[in-house]
């Protein structure tokens, strides 16, 4: 089974490769969301009523630039793919050995994408706890691939997919409750990696309940992402 | 519904091997959203044979549910009802080419070759065969949103072919082809269909009928004539 998905998701890897302009926003976002965005979000969040200090929201904000970029890739993983999937599927490789080369390729792009923004909050701040900041931030990552490769295989159009990703990035980024002061909601989907990555960004260690939960929901995401990246590639009822 | 890999050894009517019987397909699909939510039978009842070494029509206007029945078929749609009886091992040209624009030809050929389980010997020889034939050699290490719609067309007609199927579904393989790419083509399917390939061509075309052993016409959703 792996042996016949490994050199399908280094094809699919690069798909991604060979688009410039999706190279040179795996540099830039980050760079911007650390060093230009960071900036204004301390403020930002002191006018939402939020806590979020100066160099936790550098932190932050490399997180964010992840799940962006991880989740919009997903999405057109899923969406641009979709016929030339279900044909490989049905010429024999079968619908679950296409998902799981589309979950390695998300899974190397999650990784890439993630030191990318590691290194970028690295040369920006520092960063205390190396090792505590790299596995949130790719929390993040794999978190957004779950969400990108569902809104994908749900919606058709392009447009009106990335719309939703990008609504789903606002809200949990914009509702986290660091940022804002009326909790409107409890639970978002990258509170948890959030919390680990400004205490990794701020040399503070982490409770164990923070990792447990982060780490479940980037498992239960990567399990939605194969589950998504599947239904796409089978046959449709 | 119900599909199942064919015996190699049923025999169709005409004597031959039946490489695929299709009998009472039916497809509907359910468009818009609710309270509009509608629902729109393509195919009532379809039903086809075509046997080995047969070169086989199917024809009728648009929406009349031909790309519909291949998916079917193919095993991309689910169907209502009905049963399809294929070989395991089918080929498949849909109308739209159904590729990865970033991906060169050679790497098609390869993902492909692994799909169709086909060993790296195979593979280079279908695959040096197979540009040859269609002459297009010359882009093979091109991507995709390199190449002109009619050399598309070549390279998704030539990923239904390399593994030498028992039974090779075109549906309209021909669009954007010139002229003697079009006649190179009914060349090459009537060699495969002289070497015991059975093969279902959609078209409109009915011009093409003198170049059929049989043909089956559509009409909303039934074969009305054949």
């Amino acid at each position: 089974m792996l042996s016949a998905a490994l050199p399908t998701s280094t094809a699919f890897v690069r798909e991604h490769l060979r688009a410039p302009l999706t190279l040179a926003m795996l540099i830039a976002i980050p760079v911007f969301f650390v060093l230009v965005f960071a900036s204004v979000l301390g403020e930002f969040s002191e006018a939402l009523g939020g806590t979020l200090a100066s160099q936790s929201a550098t932190a932050i904000s490399a997180g964010w630039a992840t799940a962006f970029l991880c989740g919009a890739l997903a999405f057109f993983q899923v969406s641009s793919s979709r016929g030339a999937d279900r044909r490989l599927a049905a010429a024999g490789l079968g619908p679950l050995r296409v998902a799981l080369s589309r979950i390695f390729a998300a899974l190397a792009i999650g990784l890439t994408v993630s030191a990318v923004a590691f290194a970028t909050l690295w040369l920006r701040s520092g960063v205390e706890h190396p090792l505590h900041a790299f596995a949130a931030i790719f929390a993040f990552a794999a978190t957004y691939t779950g969400i990108g490769a569902v809104v994908g295989a749900f919606v058709k159009g392009q447009l009106e997919g990335s719309l939703l990703v990008v609504l789903v990035f606002s809200v949990d980024a914009f509702s986290d409750p660091q940022m804002t002061s009326n909790g409107l909601i409890a639970q978002t989907p990258t509170g948890e990696a959030a919390n680990l990555l400004v205490a990794a960004g701020g040399g503070q260690g982490s409770p164990g309940g923070d990792w447990a939960g982060a780490g479940l929901i980037a498992l239960a995401a990567l399990a939605v992402a194969l589950a998504a990246f599947w239904s796409s590639a089978r046959m449709r009822a | 519904m119900a599909q199942e890999t064919l015996a190699p050894t049923t025999l169709a009517s005409g004597g031959r091997v039946a490489v695929l019987t299709a009998e009472g397909v039916e497809k509907s699909f359910h468009r818009g959203i609710w309270p509009l939510r509608r629902k729109v039978e393509v195919l009532r009842g379809a039903s086809l044979e075509v046997r080995a070494g047969e070169l086989v029509g199917l024809v009728g206007e648009n929406g009349s549910g031909k790309s519909t029945l291949i998916q079917v078929v193919v095993g991309l749609l689910g169907s209502d009802g009905g049963s399809v009886k294929r070989p395991e091992r089918i080929g498949y040209c849909p109308q739209q080419p159904m590729l990865w624009e970033k991906l060169t030809v050679a790497e098609h050929f390869q993902l492909y070759g692994r799909a169709y389980g086909m060993d790296d010997e195979e593979l280079a020889a279908a695959e040096a065969n197979l540009l040859d034939e269609l002459q297009f050699a010359r882009y093979r290490g091109y991507r995709i949103e390199e190449l002109s719609g009619g050399t598309r067309q070549k390279l998704n007609l030539a990923i239904s072919l390399m593994h030498e199927p028992a039974l090779l579904l075109l549906d309209e393989p021909y669009s954007g082809f010139d002229w003697e790419t079009y006649l190179r083509f009914w060349e090459m399917a009537q060699r495969r269909r002289d070497a015991g390939m059975g093969i279902l061509i959609v078209s409109h075309l009915l011009a093409e009928r003198e170049r059929l052993d049989r043909m089956y016409e559509l009409c909303e959703g039934r074969i009305c004539a054949c």
